[in-house]
């Protein structure tokens, strides 16, 4: 597995995230999930609204694993979804500090909107 | 044809790389998402191909810059090297011009055999010059490399003209290596750390 070019990476220069990839690591917030859970998980926190097709996904995993912001955990299968073992993955200390990063950034951003009341002024 | 089937041969549009590294998960997954989803309906379909062509488009953009990135890493290697040599040559020359001066002051010295050590001494000096800069890297030195080789070349063909006998070897030197640096130096390349700095 690739897992190059991490020298010089901070927290700090991986934001901001795309949207596809804060919600990858959101996902696997939760602990190791293989990439079927992952796009299962995001497609019912959004209603559907985002689908992560395979390619989007394992593109934007391998990107993840580059980066170190995510690592392989074992490969094992699935009880609920047959013998085919899978591989899980799961966030580094990296990762973690970058999904908090990207957070902070999007609520600083909410409150701003908030403030010029592009939307309500309490949480929906 | 099963789904599955037509799925794998769609994967052959990605790398090589990613195909081999992700093509077995991908397959799995999509083999979930086909029995979980009603695939009756075309839109189905057209996510997955959707899916894969934009994420492929993406893959091989990815795979092209990284080549870029190891193509400029190499030249930067290969300039350096270039660099360390012009040094070396332009002390080689600047030693032998003055030996040459010495040598020749002890005797009668020719008026254009004097001019053409003069000469010959000063390029070698802006061999060094055009080296050292070189080894920098940075986007003034390129500039100050290729005023430095321009300069040299100037002078070993002017050297040349007043003292016709200098050395096919020195004219080699002088000539050749001045312009296969120009050349090295201007040639045109992708992400180029020392103009993108500029």
């Amino acid at each position: 597995m690739a897992r190059k070019h991490r020298r010089s990476i901070t927290p700090e220069s991986q934001l901001p995230l795309a949207p596809a990839t804060f919600q990858i690591l959101l996902a696997l917030v939760g602990g190791e999930r293989h990439g079927y859970a992952i796009m299962k998980e995001v497609a019912a926190r959004t209603d559907g609204e985002v689908r992560l097709g395979p390619g989007t996904l394992y593109g934007a995993l391998k990107r993840l694993l580059e980066s170190g912001l995510v690592e392989e955990g074992s490969e094992r299968a699935d009880p609920q979804l047959g013998d085919d073992r899978r591989r899980y993955y799961r966030l580094t200390k990296l990762g973690l500090r970058v999904a908090r990063l990207e957070a902070r950034r999007l609520d600083a951003l909410v409150r701003a909107a908030r403030q010029k009341k592009l939307i309500g002024t309490a949480p929906a | 044809m099963s789904a599955e089937r037509i799925y794998r041969l769609l994967l052959r549009i990605y790398p090589a790389d990613f195909r081999s590294e992700y093509g077995r998960e991908m397959t799995l997954l999509f083999r979930d998402e086909y029995r979980a989803r009603d695939t009756s309906a075309g839109a189905f379909w057209i996510g997955v191909v959707w899916d894969a062509v934009h994420s492929a488009m993406s893959m091989w953009l990815d795979l092209w810059l990284a080549r870029g990135k190891e193509y400029t890493r190499t030249l930067e290697v290969i300039m350096k090297l270039a660099g360390t040599l012009a040094i070396l040559l332009g002390v080689f020359g600047a030693v032998n011009a003055v030996a040459e001066a010495v040598a020749a002051m002890r005797g009668t010295l020719e008026g254009a055999h004097f001019l053409a050590v003069a000469l010959g001494g000063t390029a070698a000096v802006l061999l060094i010059a055009a080296g050292a800069a070189l080894l920098r890297r940075t986007p003034s030195a390129r500039y100050t490399a290729t005023i430095a080789l321009v300069a040299s070349l100037v002078m070993i063909v002017i050297a040349r003209l007043t003292h016709p006998w200098m050395s096919s070897l020195s004219q080699l030197i002088g000539i050749g290596l001045p312009v296969a640096l120009l050349v090295a130096l201007h040639w045109p390349r992708g992400h180029d750390r020392s103009t993108s700095a500029a």
